[in-house]
């Protein structure tokens, strides 16, 4: 997995590529909770993650549930089609904030 | 197509991209929707991942190797899992109820969504768990 992150005003962007498993999801963590931790309006885009399993919906549960203790939010954008497909079997589509 | 291919891989976080290479590259050779290949890796790679976080929990490092059987027959899918982690007691094997949001306790969830069946098997052959998941297809 690798990622960029865009500041524009207070949303970060974090642009996370590869395969989401249980080997990184720690480091997707610490990319992206230090973000919510600041209060930061944090837009999670997917478009180049291939493939995600539950280890991966764990970090965008956690995130989005910080950004609620914090007053602010996650964006979830641009997710691909696999993707998406997993969010769904976990039921998750009407909670996290996908666009 | 009849088929039957077995891999081990070191127990780790770091094998699953191995792991889920592995699979690929089987379901590569079997006539089924990319859809329905991608959900198959999902569930072999949760249950891989299972080994990983629950057969060796608090285990910082080892040199165990967990081995992934893949076998079908006429259209009957069966993927045998063996590892020698600590023993599974099939009853405490439970995913978190979906509205109970929280991270953590879906990939049995998922297992059990794509797959038709999945026993632990008291043949262990020498191994601690062996789990096999079966599908249709």
């Amino acid at each position: 997995m690798s990622y960029k992150v865009t500041e524009e005003g207070n949303i970060s962007t974090v642009f996370l590529n590869g395969e989401i498993d249980m080997d990184v999801t720690e480091k997707a963590k610490e990319v992206i909770l230090p973000l919510v931790e600041a209060g930061k309006e944090v837009h999670l885009n997917l478009k180049d993650v291939s493939y995600m399993d539950s280890s991966g919906i764990s970090v965008l549960i956690e995130s989005h549930q910080k950004a609620l203790e914090k007053n602010t939010k996650v964006v979830v954008k641009e997710v691909s089609k696999s993707v998406l497909k997993v969010i769904m079997m976990a039921k998750l589509e009407q909670i996290l904030n996908l666009e | 197509m009849n088929l039957s291919e077995a891999k081990d891989f070191v127990v780790s976080t770091a094998s699953l991209k191995e792991v889920r290479d592995f699979c690929r590259e089987i379901f590569d050779k079997i006539n089924l929707p990319q859809e329905q290949k991608d959900e198959l890796v999902l569930a072999i790679a949760e249950a891989a991942q299972n080994i990983v976080k629950h057969g060796y929990k608090g285990v910082e490092e080892t040199t165990d190797r967990m081995e992934i059987k893949i076998s079908l027959k006429d259209n009957d899918l069966e993927i045998g899992f063996f590892d020698k982690g600590k023993a599974v007691v099939p009853e405490n094997v439970k995913h978190r109820k979906l509205d109970d949001i929280k991270p953590g306790g879906l990939g049995t969830f998922f297992i059990k969504q794509i797959m038709d069946n999945a026993v632990f098997k008291k043949d262990q052959n020498g191994w601690v768990n062996h789990l096999v998941l079966t599908k249709k297809i």
